[in-house]
């Protein structure tokens, strides 16, 4: 058991690609530490810095009260489980588990402890005797998590480790290395590009993009108030939906214009966020979640000037909820980001079916909502949900 | 293909590439057709080849079917069989005959498919044997114990030294491995016959310095072949360390296994296939490589197997039935060695050829 603690820390390679820019996190005695961002941003290259098995360019690590740059991974006390299980294939699996021990010279009844109690906790009892090809993907997955476990490190290091499953497993094999890992009460540092693992499984999540740590929270703090437009569209499922809007004032009050639809912004918005008022006159990005949204003729009373139209261009009814994709008149926010986040998740043209022109945006309704494809929506948004990004820069407009 | 591989074939190829192998019911077989990914079908190489032959109970079916599906690969089969063992049949009648002449064996009044009856031994008589064993000038047991001394230990060394070489290309990092990547390419193009005129002045003044590595010893020899065969070694077998997942290292490493470790506990636990393969080939070609050996060990009384047995049969005196009793007993070490390799030889060669 030990904290993690990364200082300024730097990776940059002999070709002058610079993987990971001055990424400072404390992590926490026994805490389980998520770090997301998309393909190429880092996140991999600062875990395998921590394991030891990339040189660290610059900054400091600690693990517990030791500095290990210099230390070589079997110094480190971690232990680190790889997207493809790495298991040693010529090896049964109760020798693939006691490898490491072995090597550490454990006396053999120890080692004989130790894999039966992993073996207990992960159910790998009927499998010691089998190689590696003999399993499936769950139970090779189980496998390296046993020879984690049975090491008991200060530290887990886990490189996306469900990536190799199928999505039925994945769910459950979350679970499962979530109540594995609580159970140890062993630091974790979970590297994956999933925001859902990030969202359900760690006590905090940290944001990478290209190298430079972009949030770190629990996953309902960063879900609720992103840092940026990267944030707020990488965190959350579907994305959050974004559009340009223009900041007035008008009488009393200040009111954000969206295509043709003019909203007001209550005042214990502009309370709580007093930097708005430096953005009147100016173009502003809004943000705002799926579930902000609803069904304008589902409501008995509809606030004023708090609806958007817009014409549906596909409807998915999951039961529980509707999801309605529909084009909102106005400009899309076109940032660097906004272009990553759509790479990311396959690129946004799936929905361009009956697309009308304006911003695609994804609003899920209650299932009594009886919109159609085709026609036009009235939609009331939650403005006090709304969240509002600098145009330009992308960051979030807080104080 | 469709379902219907031979057997044999099916128990030396069980590596999942064999789609008839999905319908059988053998246990070991389906488990290597699940297989997923390289180690595994690594492993499966390694650990289950060859083990053992499906039990598969012949489907009931016609003639004309059996004939149209499975009967005609007999005969090519058989066809084959019998063109490869033609020579043979014929040098152990050239051997077992006193004579000792390529044309004593055939009266001239055989022509046609009648003198094929000639490749059934008309005499069995071991004097070719015996007096190959009794000449002084032409010491066979000294060629033998030469070639199979130079064999076994260059083939064991190159494949030492290459894998160690390959390891380093293939997992470290380290200034000047592209150009040693290029220079074992560029090296490996040009056989090592070309600086047949450079090796012998070398060894020439070496003699003069270290006797014992210089022209005309078989250690001299030896070190020579040594470096002709590391380049291409290396180069292959960096092809196939290159197909191990590199986490399975780097694993180890976190489980506290050195390099050495990894090196031998590992990397050549997994790369078993191509380590033998490498081992195979270099065996085989120093048996058979004469030119290099003539020039190198000219003396008759202390030389290779190749170059004396060529001697019976390039001079004006040609002994054919001494050069048959010894080309058959050289053979006996290449079957042996053959024997025990052959199972890993096939999916050996062919991962080598494709990934490297």
């Amino acid at each position: 058991m030990a904290e993690v603690v990364l200082k300024h820390i730097e990776k940059l390679y002999e070709n002058g690609f610079h993987a990971v820019k001055d990424l400072n996190l404390d992590i926490a005695d026994g805490e389980f530490l998520v770090l997301v961002g998309p393909s190429g941003c880092g996140k991999s290259t600062a875990l395998r810095m921590v394991a030891g098995l990339e040189d660290i360019s610059g900054g400091d690590l600690f693990i517990g009260e030791r500095r290990v740059n210099d230390l070589p991974p079997q110094d480190r006390d971690i232990a680190m489980v790889f997207q493809s299980y790495a298991l040693y294939p010529h090896m049964s699996v109760a020798d693939n588990i006691a490898y490491g021990l072995k090597l550490r010279k454990m006396p053999k009844s120890e080692i004989q402890a130790r894999i039966k109690k992993a073996a207990d906790m992960l159910e790998l009892n009927d499998y010691l005797e089998r190689k590696p090809a003999q399993l499936s993907g769950g139970q090779r997955q189980r496998v390296a998590m046993g020879r984690a476990i049975v090491r008991e490190p200060a530290v887990f290091l886990m490189d996306e480790p469900l990536s190799n499953l199928d999505a039925k497993l994945r769910v459950q094999m979350r679970a499962e290395i979530s109540a594995v890992v609580r159970s140890l009460g062993t630091t974790t540092i979970y590297v994956t590009h999933d925001q859902v693992e990030a969202m359900t499984m760690g006590d905090r999540m940290a944001v990478m993009k290209a190298g430079v740590l972009n949030q770190v929270g629990t996953p309902q703090e960063v879900y609720d108030s992103p840092n940026n437009i990267f944030v707020a569209q990488f965190v959350g499922s579907p994305p959050m939906n974004l559009v340009q809007g223009r900041l007035e004032e008008s009488g009393d009050g200040v009111t954000v214009k969206i295509g043709e639809a003019t909203l007001e912004v209550p005042a214990s918005v502009l309370d709580e966020r007093p930097g708005l008022r430096q953005y009147l006159g100016k173009d502003v990005a809004l943000g705002l979640r799926s579930e902000d949204m609803e069904d304008a003729s589902l409501l008995k009373e509809v606030p004023p000037n708090a609806t958007l139209k817009g014409t549906v261009t596909l409807v998915e009814a999951l039961g529980s909820e509707i999801v309605v994709h529909f084009d909102l008149p106005g400009e899309a926010v076109v940032t660097d980001d906004t272009k990553l986040v759509a790479a990311e998740i396959g690129g946004d043209d799936a929905i361009d079916v009956g697309h009308t022109g304006g911003v695609k945006w994804v609003a899920s309704f209650a299932p009594r909502s009886r919109v159609r494809v085709g026609e036009d929506v009235t939609i009331v948004a939650d403005i006090e949900r709304m969240h509002w990004f600098d145009a330009h820069s992308g960051e979030a407009i807080r104080g | 293909m469709s379902n219907d591989n031979g057997p044999e074939f099916l128990g030396k190829n069980p590596d999942g590439s064999n789609p008839g192998s999905r319908t059988n019911n053998d246990p070991d077989l389906q488990l290597a057709v699940n297989r997923e990914g390289q180690v595994l079908a690594m492993e499966e190489l390694a650990e289950t080849e060859g083990s053992k032959a499906p039990t598969r109970s012949a489907p009931k079916m016609s003639f004309g079917r059996w004939a149209t599906q499975l009967g005609w690969r007999h005969a090519v089969a058989i066809i084959a069989v019998l063109f490869a063992l033609f020579p043979i049949l014929y040098i152990i009648n050239v051997a077992l005959n006193p004579v000792g002449s390529l044309s004593a064996s055939c009266p001239p009044s055989k022509t046609g498919i009648s003198a094929l009856t000639c490749l059934a031994p008309s005499t069995v008589d071991f004097s070719n044997f015996t007096a190959i064993f009794n000449d002084p000038l032409k010491p066979f047991g000294t060629w033998f114990a030469n070639t199979l001394t130079l064999a076994l230990v260059v083939s064991f060394l190159s494949t030492l030294m290459s894998a160690a070489g390959a390891f380093a290309f293939s997992r470290l990092r380290f200034k000047g491995r592209r150009p040693g990547l290029l220079a074992l390419v560029l090296l490996q193009m040009f056989p090592q016959i070309l600086a047949i005129t450079a090796i012998f002045i070398l060894m020439t003044s070496i003699k003069e310095v270290f006797p014992l590595f210089g022209l005309g010893s078989v250690w001299g020899l030896l070190l020579i072949y040594l470096g002709g065969s590391l380049g291409v070694n290396t180069y292959l077998m960096k092809g196939f360390f290159d197909t191990i997942p590199v986490e399975i290292d780097e694993s180890a490493k976190i489980d506290g296994a050195s390099h050495v470790r990894i090196f031998f506990g590992l990397v050549l636990r997994l790369a078993l296939p191509v380590l033998v393969v490498v081992f195979f080939v270099t065996f085989t070609f120093i048996f058979n490589e004469l030119a290099i050996a003539r020039v190198l060990l000219p003396d008759l009384r202390d030389t290779t197997l190749a170059v004396g047995l060529n001697t019976y049969v390039s001079g004006n005196l040609q002994e054919w039935g001494k050069f048959a009793a010894g080309a058959l007993i050289s053979a006996i070490p290449m079957l042996l060695v053959f024997g025990i390799t052959q199972k890993y030889l096939v999916t050996g060669l062919t991962s080598g050829a494709v990934k490297g």
